[in-house]
């Protein structure tokens, strides 16, 4: 038995936490370049996509071509070869020299998550009944007012689960920047575990802090999720507390008991000319 | 209107040919439409009732055709060639208001948003005034206790009436039905057709596609029978007890 296994049964016996405590600082910064990266990442994901999906459905071929090549060519590179890619290979071909592996990260990431978010805001984008655009449009909506009014905000909700499996994913995917040398949480454990062979406790630390900002991520999305629900905002006990929609279940009310006290019961008569 | 007084014509459609691809939807319809009337429209299946309504207010461009509505063109011309002077749909559409078959409402608003939404976001009404127009025309329909709702809490009927008054808010100067109550459970078809009646009476002028013959006989002014593209007879109540044509009779007899 090599010496190796005996120092490690001996580790795994003698559990030690304390080696997270002394290192909060480092683990913490880990996290805080984790987040950032993530947020950031998928913030210009985000923006790009919705360009990307519109481009893919547009009507001219050219441009919905060229879209669909992009999403299918970001698609099939795997995650952690295109960030060595643009890291290592692009910038020293073209000597373009990203300043820090943290922007190569982000862009990496940003570029190949667009065509994934592309995809999923596209399908969100289709998934709203053609009867929508045409209500829209009768009223007297131009295309632009239609989709940032009518479309948009239907797709959004269609789009919001797999958009948070999405950012899931990214939160997860950043440790791969550990292959660059970007200090995030899991290369900072890589290091600490190396210096102080506390690599049961370390991992498992990590581990739990992927965990709490994964769930952190599920639970924001579950809660977008469920105050974008139509619930009646004045007969609904569900919302009956929440504080933030107190004003504007007061101002509804109020409209209501104004109108309902106003003069002449009139069913439907033609609309009063406009003043 | 005094005696020699002519009626204004709202809608004044010339020779309106539709192709979808090779399917030759509308074959040269012409119809007038004046201030006050109410127009019913019925046809088989396929017959192009829908594609013509959607060509009044232009949610179809039609290939041939002039458009006009309260004299101005939208349409691309008789012959084909565009119209010159040709006004933009978002002006015609000013004036014409639409309810569908599908109601279409808009479901992530509450009920009060769809009605006035576009008072607020294409009239540029602020928000308190769109919103007061909104309840009121929304009381008008039996609605008002419903403002804080949103669609998907409503029944069909309901949901109907509140699309009625998204439309009628914008103070249209024509109402277009696409079947508005075909797609409703039979208990809910009188309370739409009751709003429909009251609407009738104020003297709104309606174009109206149902296969509702009761309701149309009772309204209609000028009834119109379509079949294959075509207007193969129209004329007044008399059209439902003895037209002319063979196929209207045929079709009256089917669906009664
Ligand atoms: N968007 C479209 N694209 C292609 N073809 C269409 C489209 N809309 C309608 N059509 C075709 O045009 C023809 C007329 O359709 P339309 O909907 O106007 O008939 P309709 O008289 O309203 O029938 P219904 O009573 O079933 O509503 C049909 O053959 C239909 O398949
Ligand atoms: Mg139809």
């Amino acid at each position: 038995m090599s010496a190796a296994t005996v120092v490690l049964a001996q580790q795994v016996v003698t559990f030690s936490p304390k080696v997270i405590l002394d290192n909060l600082d480092l683990l913490w910064d880990g996290v805080q370049l984790t987040v950032l990266v993530s947020v950031i990442s998928f913030g210009i994901a985000t923006f790009l996509g919705v360009f990307v999906a519109l481009a893919r459905m547009s009507e001219r071929r050219a441009v919905a071509t060229f879209a669909a090549g992009y999403i299918n060519i970001l698609r099939s590179i795997p995650l952690l070869v295109f960030i060595v890619f643009i890291y290592y290979g692009v910038a020293i071909y073209f000597g373009l020299t990203f300043a820090t592996g943290i922007q190569a990260g982000i862009f990496a990431f940003s570029l190949q998550y667009s065509a994934w978010l592309g995809e999923i805001f596209r399908s969100g984008i289709q998934a709203v009944p053609k009867g929508q655009r045409e209500a829209a449009m009768a009223v007297g909506m131009g295309p632009v007012r239609t989709f940032v009014t009518v479309i948009l905000p239907q797709a959004v909700r269609v789009a919001i689960p797999p958009t948070g499996n999405m950012m899931v994913g990214m939160v997860k995917d950043s440790a791969l920047l550990y292959v660059i040398g970007v200090q995030e949480l899991f290369r900072n454990a890589q290091l600490l575990a190396n210096r102080t062979f506390r690599y049961f406790e370390i991992y498992l630390a990590i581990v739990v802090i992927y965990l709490v900002l994964t769930t952190t991520v599920y639970y924001g999305m579950k809660f977008l999720e469920q105050r974008l629900r139509p619930v009646d905002v004045l007969a609904s006990v569900e919302r009956r507390f929440a504080p933030l929609e107190r004003r504007r279940r007061e101002r509804l009310r109020t409209l209501r008991d104004r109108i309902a006290a106003e003069a002449p019961p009139t069913r439907i008569v033609a609309p009063e000319a406009t003043p | 209107m005094g005696p020699g007084e002519q009626a204004e014509t709202v809608i004044d459609l010339r020779g309106i040919q539709k192709w979808f691809d090779d399917n030759h939807v509308l074959r040269g319809v012409d119809l007038t439409v004046t201030r006050g009337e109410h127009v019913c429209v019925f046809g088989p299946s396929g017959s192009g009732k829908s594609t013509l309504l959607r060509t009044i207010n232009l949610l179809e461009e039609p290939q041939r055709g002039s458009v006009r509505i309260l004299g101005v063109e939208y349409g691309p011309g008789v012959d084909g060639e565009v119209g010159r002077g040709r006004a933009p749909a978002k002006q015609l559409r000013q004036h014409v208001g639409m309810v569908f078959q599908q109601f279409n409402l808009f479901p992530h608003m509450t009920v009060l948003d769809n009605v006035a939404i576009a008072l607020r976001r294409v009239r540029g009404v602020d928000r308190a005034e769109a919103e007061e127009r909104a309840a009121r025309q929304l009381r008008r329909v039996g609605l008002l206790q419903k403002v804080s709702a949103y669609p998907s809490q409503l029944s069909g009927g309901q949901q109907q009436r509140v699309a009625i008054a998204r439309a009628l808010v914008l103070d249209p100067d024509v109402m277009l039905f696409d079947e508005p109550t075909s797609a409703l459970d039979p208990e809910l078809v009188g309370e739409v057709l009751g709003a429909m009646r009251d609407l009738a009476e104020t003297g709104m002028t309606m174009v109206v596609v149902t296969h509702e013959m009761g309701f149309a006989r009772e309204i209609g002014d000028q009834n119109v029978f379509m079949d294959e593209g075509v207007i193969v007879e129209q004329g007044g109540r008399e059209i439902y007890t003895d037209s002319r044509e063979a196929r209207t009779r045929d079709f009256i007899r089917a669906v009664l």
